[in-house]
Formats: C-alpha cells, sequence, structure tokens
C-alpha cells in the first residue's frame, strides 16, 4: 500500500517497491483510453491494459461506477472519467506546464480538442445514413478546417507545442486523440496542417511512446 | 495592482454562472458583460475557438469554463487538500457534464415525439442513475462533493441543480436530499447570497 507522503502524491511512487497496482479497463480500441495509456506510457508507469469485447460490455457497464469506460483501478479503488485522470497523472509527472495559468492553457486546448473529438465521433457514429452525410458534410468543410487552422496556430505561435514551447501533457494527450481520429476519419487531416502534423511526429518519436505504439494492440480506432 | 477580470456570455446562467458563483463568494469584481444573440455572429471569430464563456485578464483572453473554473478555484483555495482531492473534483464535474450532455441533447431535439421520448428516458432512467450515485458521494462527504469541504465542484453542482429545478420542478430534488441541501448551503453563502439577490433574471 502507498504511503502518505503528505504532498498529495500518495498514490503514485514510480520508482518504488510499494507501487500501487494500476489497472485500466476499456474496449479494445485506443479511443478516450488512449491519452491516458500515452501519459501511463510516458511515465515509465506499469499497469495492467485490460480490453473487453463489445459482447462483454453490457455486463461489464454494470459494476463500473457510473457506467461508463475508461475506468482505472487504483489498488481495487475505482477512478473514472479519462481526462480528470489524464490530468492527475500529468501532475505527478511535472507535464502541466510552470504554473497555474500554464496548467490550465493545457486544459484549454485539451478540452478544445475534445470539443473537436465529439463533432467527429457524432458523425462516426451516425446510424441514419441519410443524416450521416449531412454531418459529413458540415464535418469536412466547416468544422474541420475551423478547429484544424486554430490548433496549428496555436501550435505554431507556442513554438511547436500545445502550450508555451514545451511538452506538456496537451501535447501528449491531443496527439493521442489525432492519431484515433484520423483512422475514424480514415483521412490524415493532419497533412495539410505542417504545425500539427509536426508535433504529432514528435509526440510519436518520443521513445517511450514509440515504443507503446509498436507494442499496442492494433485497433480500428 | 489589482488584476481587472472581464467575462462575457450571452445574456443567461448557462456556461458562464460558476464562473460567477465563484467571483461572488470569493468577493472579487469582474465586469459580467452578457450580449445579445444579434452580437454574436460578429463577436465569434474575434473568441479563441468560437464559443464563450471568455475571461479577458492580463491581456488575455481564454475559453471554456471548466478550465477556467479549475483554475479560478486553484487561485482561491477550492480544489480540496491534496491532488487527490483535486481529482476528484475534476471527475465529478465531468460525470455532470455527461449528464449535463445528455439533457442538452433532448432541450436540442426538434421532433416532438422524440423529444418526449428522450424527456421520458432522462426522468426514468438516466437521470435516476446519476442522482441515486451522487447523492450517496456527497452523503458521504458531508453534504458537500468532495473531502468534507467546499471545493469548486459544488459551484459547479448548485448551479446545475438550479437549472434541473427550473427544467423539472421544485419537486425534483425532493428525493435527493442531500443534493438539495449542497445546493442551498451554496446558494446561502456570503458573497453567493447577495450576487443571487441582484443577478440578471434569466430564461436559462
Amino acid at each position: 500500500m502507498a504511503g502518505e507522503t503528505g504532498d498529495g502524491n500518495k498514490h503514485i511512487e514510480t520508482n518504488s517497491a510499494m507501487s500501487p497496482k494500476y489497472k485500466l479497463t476499456y474496449f479494445d480500441l485506443r479511443g478516450l483510453a488512449e491519452p491516458l495509456r500515452f501519459l501511463l506510457a510516458y511515465g515509465d508507469i506499469e499497469y495492467e491494459d485490460s480490453r473487453f469485447t463489445f459482447e462483454q460490455w453490457p455486463e461489464m457497464k454494470k459494476s463500473m461506477p457510473f457506467g461508463k469506460v475508461p475506468v482505472l483501478e487504483v489498488d481495487g479503488q475505482a477512478l473514472h472519467q479519462s481526462m480528470a485522470m489524464t490530468r492527475y497523472f500529468a501532475k505527478q509527472l511535472k507535464l502541466t506546464g510552470d504554473d497555474d495559468w500554464e496548467a490550465m492553457l493545457c486544459d484549454i486546448m485539451v478540452d478544445t480538442m475534445n470539443d473537436f473529438r465529439m463533432q467527429v465521433t457524432g458523425y462516426y457514429y451516425e446510424p441514419n445514413e441519410e443524416t450521416k452525410e449531412k454531418k459529413k458534410e458540415v464535418l469536412f468543410n466547416e468544422t474541420m478546417p475551423f478547429y484544424l487552422e486554430r490548433l496549428d496556430e496555436e501550435v505554431k505561435k507556442n513554438d511547436g507545442h500545445f502550450v508555451k514551447g514545451k511538452l506538456t501533457w496537451a501535447d501528449l494527450a491531443i496527439v493521442a486523440m489525432i492519431d484515433f481520429m484520423e483512422d475514424q476519419l480514415q483521412t490524415k487531416f493532419t497533412d495539410n496542417y505542417s504545425n500539427l502534423k509536426a508535433i504529432k511526429e514528435k509526440v510519436l518519436d518520443l521513445p517511450q511512446i514509440k515504443a507503446w505504439v509498436e507494442r499496442r494492440p492494433k485497433t480500428n480506432y | 495592482m489589482e488584476t481587472q477580470y472581464k467575462l462575457t456570455y450571452f445574456n443567461g446562467r448557462g456556461l458562464a454562472e460558476p464562473i460567477r458563483l465563484l467571483f461572488a463568494y470569493a468577493k472579487v469584481e469582474y465586469e459580467d458583460v452578457r450580449i445579445e444573440k444579434p452580437q454574436w455572429p460578429s463577436m465569434k471569430p474575434t473568441t479563441p475557438f468560437g464559443k464563450l464563456p471568455i475571461l479577458e485578464f492580463d491581456g488575455k483572453k481564454v475559453g471554456q469554463s471548466v478550465a477556467i473554473c479549475r483554475y479560478l478555484g486553484k487561485k482561491w483555495n477550492l480544489t480540496g487538500k491534496d491532488d487527490w482531492d483535486s481529482l476528484q473534483c475534476d471527475v465529478l464535474v465531468d460525470t455532470l457534464g455527461d449528464l449535463k450532455q445528455q439533457v442538452g441533447q433532448y432541450r436540442m431535439e426538434q421532433d416532438p415525439a422524440i423529444k418526449e421520448e428522450k424527456k421520458q428516458n432522462l426522468i426514468k432512467e438516466t437521470i435516476p442513475f446519476y442522482l441515486q450515485k451522487l447523492e450517496q458521494i456527497v452523503k458521504e462527504n458531508d453534504d458537500y462533493l468532495v473531502g468534507g469541504q467546499l471545493t469548486w465542484a459544488d459551484f459547479q453542482y448548485a448551479a446545475s441543480l438550479e437549472n434541473f429545478e427550473l427544467i423539472f420542478g421544485k419537486e425534483a430534488l425532493d428525493q435527493y436530499p442531500h443534493l438539495k441541501a449542497l445546493k442551498e448551503r451554496v446558494f446561502e453563502l456570503p458573497g453567493i447570497k447577495e450576487w443571487v439577490a441582484k443577478r440578471p433574471v434569466t430564461e436559462f
């Protein structure tokens, strides 16, 4: 059992023999779990990467705190909400910028990317073919250019990162989302945005991330 | 020198109200700008990502209401006692966000038949599912959300629970006495009480 260190880090002792046991449960997908998996990979934090099938989901759902995944068990205590959990590990790994202002900038970038992601997911899972076609038009002609131009501009003005010219969890989380969204849309949409393309390559080239991407299960998204 | 804050939103509580509640509680002055719908198209391109609310201070302009609340919460010691408490604030605010999204989908539904179906689903399943679990959490935390003490998450919940009563009726919270107590306690706080008495009365 991890001991108290008095600074809120009682649940993470990455180099100690008393490291908490982590178990991440999600679909066999990258999706909303992948930003967290990127952070855990970056921090060399060991965890059980548990994946279930769509058939197993109705039963699994019942044991989740609020009926959703991803869920991370920390010594048996269940956490949920992907971005909350990812931010927590980012803090422990000192990837939230240098002060509260920069921490907010990280949050803003990730939340903005999430707004964009929800539009893409809304299109991807649309059951009605006709509605889906209409959504596709709006997505590709309006939503995507709107977000991608602005996100690209942010990276440009922040010297190749999403926040203040330095690596933060915003870079890791956003690239994890870009990675699976490009597969959802079957389009490398960052190819036309040089700054986004560059940060995507920079993150995917980080040794721990590169190793993770090489060994992770291959999934649709 | 004191920071000058300017908050811009539509004329409503909506996503800005938790921010306004935080300013009221901290007794920090700010300019509470409310724009009318016709002003929005020309203002939209001047915002970072085409959305409101935005907060301007120290020559900077930022959006994303939850990120702003977390920042102000940190500034005014409303994030609990450690990183784990901060995490719980984040978890519970995002959980509320999921519920709000479902309620929002019902409110935005155009087709009357589908809208009624969504309403019934919300009232019979989704809302009880969430509120029963949240009620239990608040009960275990002395009628707060996290760590038995006031955090920025309580302001988010108070604003939403107020809206909830307006949408579903004053009795809608009766079966959740601890959530109701949390809401009432926040609205009785010094600073907040005065704000509520003087704020514009709006539909949303």
